[in-house]
């Protein structure tokens, strides 16, 4: 184990750039895909807290295996109570064919999702769904409830808070470095950023996963573990080439990398671990936001070791060879 | 004890305090952690008042205390969101559909005045009511029954109304469909009337009596000296006119009343009103409960209700407890086996920087969620990241041939500015989700945030004191505590 591995992050620059072009590329195929889908209509297959609309939860008490119940029963079921339930008599009320039914952890947990109900028509659709598929542990059951109107605003908070964010750090690195750090540091996140989204773009598109205010909270965390292992990096480049100013930058760009690298590649490795540990044992609340943290971590990574300090070599005026 | 030793000190009792803390001091648990239901309430503009302003939203919000209090759960939460947002939570409240009706029906009380040139239309509607009213009063008096609504002689117009309100009804007509009639009426005669600055604000007081006469019941009112002087001026402007006081509750127009001459010159004073709306008993009863309950300021809508089973809550927090436990305890063993001694107080450093977090959560006091315990785990892997810029520093200093204090310290001043940098970074967008975010996403922000200025803090003082003390023992002051000897190159082998 050697404290300073060599690394030719400048010599095998084009490498770099080709991998992390082709996972930006893919990315935005997998968000367009999206966006054109019928069924997603967006670069993200956005999930109830920016929609809007109800989702319910209920837990079956079966003791041993669940017998798998047929979903479109459920939704038939569902569609019925218009007729038959006083909550649903005003014209105004919300189209209940539009339902999402799916069966989760072995046919133990039923997800019903619905346009935006009130109080009562939810749980007349929980009353209904109970009558003729129960028991269920009705101590478990979870029902989130979100207006259109406040969904959208979510988005748009979401969305503000991600650009405000962007726009402090890269003041930050700014007022700490120059123009070009900053810049290189705010490219590097968003291409951690969009390659993150455009997994979870394949993902909403293949196995219908969607992104909620966890997923815009994971965004954040990943901008900020971003641009801090990219500024550790920096950092580096800055001190070598004021201390060994008489080497090519090239090899202080490589000398700086190779210093950090086995820091960067620990931190990923402890932050990894909880992480991987969320995934495996912590329940199915925060899987997906551990998995897109465990994808910006990853990449993070990457940028901070190759893509920007490679890029850095193009920004710069001094002489390279 | 030489200087150094008091940050020692200072950690040891810092170290104590924190763990009194938290086993003194209970944790405020999220809803999503220990059950309940929570509700956002949007508090809606009117007419009158179109920008919602934070005494107003305070208005709303006295209001619903009481309501909410009336409810009888224990350790309910009333708070402002944003501009026009209320946010409910009730632990353990598994019915929030009850929660939601005693919320949701906010009687908000107007006082209107006719519009000119509406008496015609006024008349006719009123008309129609009388005739849908005396079928709901038929149908209610004999328990809804079908049978009879076949024997009552729905005409023409009644049918017509149906089609014009565009009311469906799959199967036969029911008390239901009356019922959404008669207010569907309502709210059109109410269109007729223009609002005044008299509205439910002014009430101080609402009750019901039995006319002697008519036996019908009403509903008495009474305001405070701004709404009877309010009164008194409405009263006075259309007294003798043939305009009508029309009296509006959430937009449905109760009664209109015509104001007689003799107070032309006054108005009606005492700040005293009576609405008369040819109530039952029953209806008399809930009119005054809602209106009592206190009339709302501005009317209020339900926009988001989540509702999450106890036991769903504790399954969580076991879980991500034990997944952040599991984590911690194979970072600790990473940490040891790559840094040797260092690790080690890495190690104690970490655990030092848990139990302040911890006991931050319980002093300030934090409510701990999901997302939160999420920002938690995240920030003990910043607060490693501080300690491996640290060491890996050290590791440095120590193969360029320094000798073990020198580099102890060079290690602390090199590593500086990346850490700050570094936590800098996170904190902006911490501060920034804090500011901008909403619900939990706040809560994430606040607990990243904290652990965040908490890790500079450790990082800087409890890494450092601990190592030194560590170091004050002769017997621990060798290289080999902090490298492996493969890595020591040949020529610095000899230097301590």
């Amino acid at each position: 184990m050697k404290a300073n591995l060599k690394v030719q992050i400048y010599k095998n620059r084009k490498y770099v750039w080709f991998v992390s072009f082709s996972l930006c590329l893919i990315s935005i195929i997998g968000m367009l895909i999206c966006l054109k889908s019928s069924s997603i209509k967006a670069p993200l297959n956005l999930g109830l807290d920016y929609t809007g609309g109800t989702q319910i939860i209920l837990e079956r008490s079966c003791t041993d295996d669940c017998i798998s119940i047929n979903t479109s029963e459920i939704s038939n079921n569902i569609v019925a109570l218009k007729k038959e339930d006083k909550s649903f008599s005003l014209n105004t009320s919300p189209n209940l064919s539009r339902s999402q039914i799916q069966l989760l952890d072995n046919s133990q947990l039923i997800s019903i999702r619905l346009p935006f109900l009130s109080a009562d028509q939810s749980e007349s659709v929980v009353a209904e769904v109970n009558k003729h598929f129960g028991p269920f542990k009705n101590e478990n059951t979870s029902v989130e409830i979100i207006g259109p109107s406040l969904g959208k605003r979510l988005l748009k908070s979401s969305l503000i808070s991600l650009f405000f964010a962007f726009l402090g750090i890269a003041l930050y690195i700014n007022f700490r470095y120059d123009r070009r750090y900053s810049f290189l540091a705010l490219f590097a996140l968003l291409h951690d950023i969009l390659i993150v989204c455009g997994v979870f773009a394949w993902l909403g598109y293949f196995f219908n996963v969607e992104v909620d205010s966890l997923f815009a909270v994971s965004l954040l965390t990943i901008a900020g573990y971003s641009v801090n292992n990219t500024v550790v990096v920096f950092d580096r480049i800055r001190e070598k080439s004021s201390m060994e100013n008489q080497l090519s930058f090239k090899y202080q760009i490589d000398k700086a990398v190779g210093a950090t690298l086995t820091r960067t590649l620990y931190t990923s490795l402890t932050t990894l671990l909880p992480l991987i540990c969320i995934l495996i044992f912590g329940g199915s609340t925060l899987y997906w936001f551990a998995f897109s943290l465990l994808i910006g971590v990853i990449i993070g990574s990457w940028s901070s070791i190759a893509l920007a300090p490679s890029m850095l070599s193009i920004t710069s005026n001094k002489n390279l060879d | 004890m030489g200087k150094k030793n008091y940050w020692f000190l200072f950690v040891i009792i810092f170290a104590i305090f924190s763990i009194f803390i938290c086993t003194n001091i209970p944790f405020q648990l999220g809803l999503d952690l220990r059950g309940g239901s929570q509700l956002t309430l949007e508090v809606q503009p009117t007419r009158e008042i179109t920008k919602i302003t934070p005494s107003e939203i305070e208005g709303v919000k006295a209001v619903l205390d009481k309501r909410v209090n009336g409810l009888g759960v224990s350790d309910s939460q009333l708070q402002t969101v944003g501009t026009n947002q209320l946010l409910l939570e009730l632990p353990g409240e598994q019915d929030p559909s009850g929660a939601a009706k005693v919320l949701g029906e906010t009687a908000l009380l107007e006082f209107r005045i006719q519009k000119n040139g509406t008496a015609a239309q006024l008349r006719d509607l009123q008309t129609q009511r009388n005739s849908v009213e005396s079928i709901i009063n038929l149908l209610e008096e004999n328990n809804n029954s079908s049978q009879l609504l076949k024997e009552i002689n729905i005409n023409n117009d009644i049918n017509q109304l149906f089609e014009k309100y565009n009311i469906q009804s799959d199967q036969i007509l029911d008390l239901v469909e009356f019922n959404i009639l008669r207010n569907k009426i309502s709210t059109e005669i109410a269109g007729l009337f223009e609002p005044t600055s008299l509205t439910g604000q002014y009430l101080i007081n609402a009750g019901r009596r039995q006319d002697q006469n008519t036996n019908n019941w009403e509903v008495t009112l009474s305001f405070n000296n701004d709404g009877g002087e309010l009164f008194a001026d409405l009263t006075k402007s259309i007294a003798g006119t043939s305009r009508l006081l029309g009296i509006v509750i959430d937009g449905i127009s109760y009664s209109e009343a015509s104001v007689g001459k003799q107070f032309e010159t006054a108005g009606i004073t005492g700040g005293a009103a009576t609405i008369s709306g040819n109530f039952t008993a029953d209806d008399a009863r809930n009119l005054e409960v809602q209106l009592r309950g206190g009339a709302l300021p501005l009317p209020i809508e339900i926009i988001q209700i989540r509702t999450i089973g106890p036991s769903l809550g504790t399954q969580n927090i076991r879980l991500s407890l034990f997944a952040a436990l599991t984590g911690l305890f194979f970072v600790a063993i990473f940490m040891i086996f790559i840094y040797k001694l260092a690790g080690f107080v890495a190690v104690l450093a970490l655990s030092c920087y848990s139990l302040f977090t911890l006991s931050i959560y319980a002093l300030l006091p934090v409510t701990l969620t999901l997302p939160g315990i999420a920002g938690f785990i995240l920030s003990i892997g910043m607060a490693v990241d501080a300690n491996v810029l640290i060491f890996e520093r050290l590791k440095e200093e120590l193969l360029n041939g320094n000798t073990l204090i020198r580099s102890i310290d060079a290690s602390f001043k090199n590593a500086f500015s990346s850490i700050i940098d570094g936590h800098l970074t996170t904190l902006i967008s911490c501060i920034t989700l804090f500011y901008l975010g909403t619900g939990f996403v706040k809560g994430f922000a606040a607990t990243l945030g904290i652990g965040v200025v908490l890790s500079l803090f450790t990082a800087l003082t409890c890494t450092k004191a601990i190592l030194k003390f560590l170091m004050s023992f002769q017997g621990l002051r060798k290289i080999s505590n902090f490298i492996y000897a493969n890595q020591i190159p040949p020529t610095s082998i000899n230097v301590q």
